[in-house]
């Protein structure tokens, strides 16, 4: 209850973020591919000293490429001990919740099921809570996840 | 009061470090009294800071240690090997108590009254003294000593119990905290660079680019000194292997002396914790295997005592830690043996090894030549786990030995794990580091030399006469080929740790410097391609390869079995290498000839009027040197131009004129001295064909003469001031010297001389040098010669041809 959540939109959907985990937004400029790996991959791009790895989230939820506008810009998440930066269509604000994450019956759809923790409702209104480990795990983990999971 | 206790934990584990060594080398020199004050210091520290704290048996340990130790000091009691050992124990009880401590476990109990009886305090000092087992002459003098030292240091010793001994300060740090200050340190060169660009692009401005060049210095120390604190000197390692050897010698009743060399080489704390554990292992084969009883050492004619020797020396960017003793050496027919026995080897394999390779064989899995299984070594973790952890941080070691004097253990290892050398490659306009110690070498492939061939779909290349495989680059990362022939390429010879080469074919070299590699991110690293990521000069982030993992993704690392075998050719063949390479050429008599590559400096091409023949030893004139020539044909040269090889003996130069220039080859073939000729060394097979092979020594004593510089030629000029402002800088720009008027004739012979053409009485007489003829008038007069004095082309023509005249007759 009451946690800071940053609220973006991911392929068209307002999903939350909390702001705890997010150590910065920053404006994307040049990312350098990385040849050999999965699609929503990006690339790598620096932030300083540190070497960030852009994830295309909307790739990575496994929806197709260019369906979405973004503004370039991404927002950085440390999971274990490694930096990534998460592009998205845009961030919109910083709001706190006012509920607990919650499964709402029918699911969210194939996509977004593995990537939410469940639905918050927030001042800004009702929003996805994005797994991390999960969003960078990629589609194609996704599939190993779930037989691993069952 | 947990503060407290860290503080005690961390400064007794610090001094016990520190005096381990000492001990040790106090029991081998028992009259050394600064040795002795070190322990005595670490146990009365102990003791004191145990009264501060509640730990009784603690204090009742150091008590009695210090106790014994005064008593020493004082001259009371002579040190021996039961003394130094039962203080070994009590420091050893400390430690492990201080363990518990900090674990915040009970000790179990007992034990202490036995260890404090060893110290034999309670005995009576002249008893001690008369129960010396086999107190040698030796020893009767060092007693001596012994009491006249401590009685002359008795005097002063309350002074030297120095609550703040001169060691050097320091301070404990978290290493989160300092990787933290080394990244921002790192952020504020990129600013830095940041900075410097915009300050370029704004232009010169002299208030901010003096203090900008003061924050560069600045910051470039502080760089240095981050760095540093990374890393630890070898000392903390080398610490702890007197009482090693000490411990391991004791238990196998040997006698080994260990000398330490290069203890302030420093390294990266991490590597430092890497090298333990393979030092310790190598440390403890030497004794058990290597060394020899004192027994058979007297036996064979050697010093009862034998010696380890451990040196540590930082050549660039590697460590190479040498481990070495004099002990009966490996045994080359037990190894082989054994190597056939396992099936790691053929028998016929073995019968084309050479003693080196066989040697290497100890570092091969599951090999072990111990007969019996010792408490210290030959436990199955064998040499091939300490090689593999050396290879795992880029690391390599190797072993020669001589039978019956010793054995030499070569442990190499990159001074970081987070700096490394690099080269960084082009390859459609991305860039990628490859790291510097895999390189052999970088080849253009449209050198001839290379012959790019496609075998199926595998690209081939060859490399010093043998066919190496070829990647792709870009078919590695599978980027777009783009429309670069594949002549285009640029070939980086890559050896592997295993010793495989391959090639791997890339578009563009861009530089080479240390970079500081960081982790990359699960999902990119299970490309297995990529081994971290470092950031350029200009903040742009680059990947580094995983040189290891493409090679073997393309098959291109041999099996363990194989792999032996060419590890054993390389090394034969880099020997060769060293020894001659030689230039191949065919001489204008047809022959073909071959001189060692040493000694050419260059491949000239000159155009046959730059020989001069006229004199008794042919010249030619190169780059303003005259040199002599030899080789040249009968009569006149056959072709416009003539190709020469430049040799040099690093003094004296000469000129060889060749008809063809062949390839640089390998003398791998025998050489037959050849007696007839004295300028040629040697006659030897090249490809089939036989080679002369010229003799170095006989050309150079015959030919050779430092090359002789050619002084500009002079011109003389009208002394007036028009010719002194407007003409001389003209005529020193088509390269002339202006001879001043006290030239004496000598010098002046032969100078072009330039004067007007109005006052033809300024001409000397007997004068024999081109004369060029200046006039005023535009329009020249029949039959006039002369130049007009501002028509500058003809001027300048007219220097020129002056010339080649004047160099033909010198």
């Amino acid at each position: 209850m009451n946690d800071l959540m940053v609220m973006t939109q991911i392929a068209g959907r307002r999903c939350a973020l909390p702001a705890h985990d997010v150590k910065s937004v920053i404006e994307l400029s040049t990312i350098t591919p990385v040849p050999q790996t999965p699609d929503f991959i990006a690339g790598i791009t620096a932030m300083r000293s540190q070497a960030l790895t852009v994830i295309d989230c909307r790739l990575a939820l496994g929806f197709a490429e260019g369906d979405w506008e973004t503004d370039d810009r991404a927002a950085v998440v440390a999971i274990d001990g490694h930096f990534y930066a998460l592009l998205i269509d845009a961030i919109e604000d910083i709001t706190t919740t006012t509920s607990e994450p919650g499964q709402v019956s029918g699911g969210f759809g194939p996509e977004w099921s593995r990537v939410a923790k469940g639905m918050i409702e927030t001042a800004a209104g009702p929003a996805l809570l994005i797994n991390f480990p999960a969003l960078i795990a990629g589609p194609g983990d996704n599939q190993a996840g779930l037989h691993a999971a069952a | 009061m947990d503060d407290l206790l860290a503080d005690f934990v961390a400064e007794t584990r610090e001094m016990l470090e520190a005096s381990e060594g000492e001990i040790v080398a106090w029991e081998a020199d028992p009259a050394d009294s600064a040795r002795l004050d070190t322990i005595f210091r670490f146990v009365h520290t102990v003791k004191g800071n145990c009264g501060f704290f509640d730990f009784p048996r603690l204090a009742g340990l150091s008590h009695a240690a210090e106790d014994a130790l005064a008593d020493c000091r004082a001259g009371r009691r002579k040190p021996d090997a039961a003394l130094v050992t039962a203080v070994l124990a009590i420091v050893d009880r400390i430690s492990a108590m201080v363990d518990a401590i900090e674990a915040g476990e009970e000790f179990p109990e007992g034990g202490d009254d036995t260890l404090i009886a060893a110290l034999g305090n309670d005995q009576d000092a002249s008893d001690l003294a008369f129960d010396e087992p086999d107190g040698t002459s030796g020893h009767g003098a060092a007693s001596g000593l012994v009491s006249t030292d401590a009685a002359a240091s008795e005097g002063d010793a309350p002074k030297r119990v120095d609550p703040n001994p001169s060691v050097q300060r320091s301070i404990r740090l978290p290493v989160d905290l300092l990787d933290r200050v080394m990244s921002g340190v790192s952020d504020m060169v990129l600013a830095r660079n940041d900075l410097g660009h915009r300050l370029r692009q704004a232009g010169n401005q002299p208030t901010i680019d003096g203090p900008f060049e003061r924050l560069t210095t600045i910051l470039s120390d502080v760089r240095d000194a981050i760095t540093r604190m990374r890393m630890q000197r070898i000392e903390t390692l080398f610490s702890a292997l007197p009482r090693l050897v000490r411990d391991l010698s004791a238990e196998l009743g040997k006698q080994v002396m260990v000398d330490l060399e290069g203890g302030d080489v420093e390294l990266d704390r991490e590597m430092v914790e890497m090298v333990r554990d393979p030092l310790t292992h190598i440390i403890r084969n030497a004794i058990d295997h290597g060394i020899e009883t004192p027994s058979a050492r007297l036996k064979d004619g050697k010093r009862e005592i034998g010696l380890l020797s451990i040196a540590a020396r930082q050549s660039g960017n590697t460590i190479s830690i040498v481990v070495s003793d004099d002990g009966r050496g490996l045994d080359e027919k037990r190894i082989a043996d054994k190597a056939v026995e396992t099936g790691l080897i053929t028998a016929s394999q073995r019968a084309e090894m050479s003693r080196e390779k066989i040697l290497q064989l100890i570092f091969e899995p599951g090999f072990s030549t111990a007969d019996t299984v010792s408490n210290v070594s030959g436990r199955g973790v064998g040499l091939d786990v300490v090689r593999d952890n050396l290879e795992k941080v880029g690391g390599s070691i190797k072993v020669s030995s001589q039978p019956g004097i010793g054995t030499l253990f070569t442990l190499q290892i990159p001074l970081t794990l987070s700096i490394i050398a690099g080269l960084t490659v082009e390859v459609g306009d991305q860039r990628f580091a490859i790291p510097q110690s895999y390189i052999e070498e970088i080849i253009h492939s449209s050198a001839k030399a290379l012959d790019f061939t496609r075998v199926g779909e595998t690209a081939l290349v060859t490399f010093r006469g043998d066919r190496v495989p070829c990647l792709m680059l870009s078919e590695v990362l599978a980027l777009d080929q783009g429309d670069i022939g594949e002549g285009d390429h640029t070939m980086v010879m890559l050896r592997l740790a295993s010793g495989d080469l391959f090639a791997l074919a890339v578009e563009r070299i861009h530089s080479h410097g240390d970079l500081v590699v960081k982790p990359l991110a699960p999902a990119v690293m299970r490309s297995e391609i990529y081994a971290g990521s470092s950031l350029l000069d200009n903040g742009e982030p680059i990947l580094l390869l995983d040189v290891t993992n493409i090679a073997s993704r393309y098959g291109l690392v041999s099996d363990a079995r194989t792999r032996v075998r060419e590890i054993g050719d390389d090394i034969v063949e880099t020997a060769k290498n060293t020894v001659s390479r030689a230039m191949l050429f065919t001489d204008f008599d047809n022959r073909r000839c071959a001189i060692r590559l040493e000694l050419v400096k260059r491949i000239e091409t000159a155009p046959a009027s730059a020989l001069d023949l006229t004199g008794t030893k042919p010249r030619a004139v190169i780059d303003g040197a005259i040199l002599p020539v030899v080789g040249l044909p009968e009569g006149q040269v056959p072709a416009e131009k003539v190709r020469l090889l430049r040799l040099s003996d690093g003094e004296c130069e000469l000129l060889h004129a060749v008809r063809d220039i062949d390839d640089a080859v390998e003398l791998s073939g025998k050489l037959k001295p050849e007696r007839d000729d004295p300028l040629i060394e040697a006659v030897t097979l090249i490809n089939g064909a036989t080679v002369s092979l010229l003799d170095g020594h006989e050309l150079f004593t015959r030919h050779g003469e430092p090359p002789e510089m050619l002084a500009k030629p002079l011109c003389h000029i009208p002394d007036d001031e028009w010719s002194r402002t407007i003409l001389a800088p003209l005529v020193v720009s088509a390269g002339y010297e202006i001879a001043d008027g006290s030239d004496d004739q000598n010098i002046g012979e032969g100078a072009v001389r330039i004067v007007f053409a109005e006052d033809n009485d300024t001409v000397p007489a007997g004068e024999d040098g081109p004369v060029i003829r200046l006039r005023s008038e535009l329009d020249a007069g029949a039959g006039d010669d002369s130049i007009y004095r501002y028509d500058r082309e003809a001027l300048v023509r007219a220097l020129g041809d002056a010339r080649p005249a004047r160099g033909a007759t010198q």
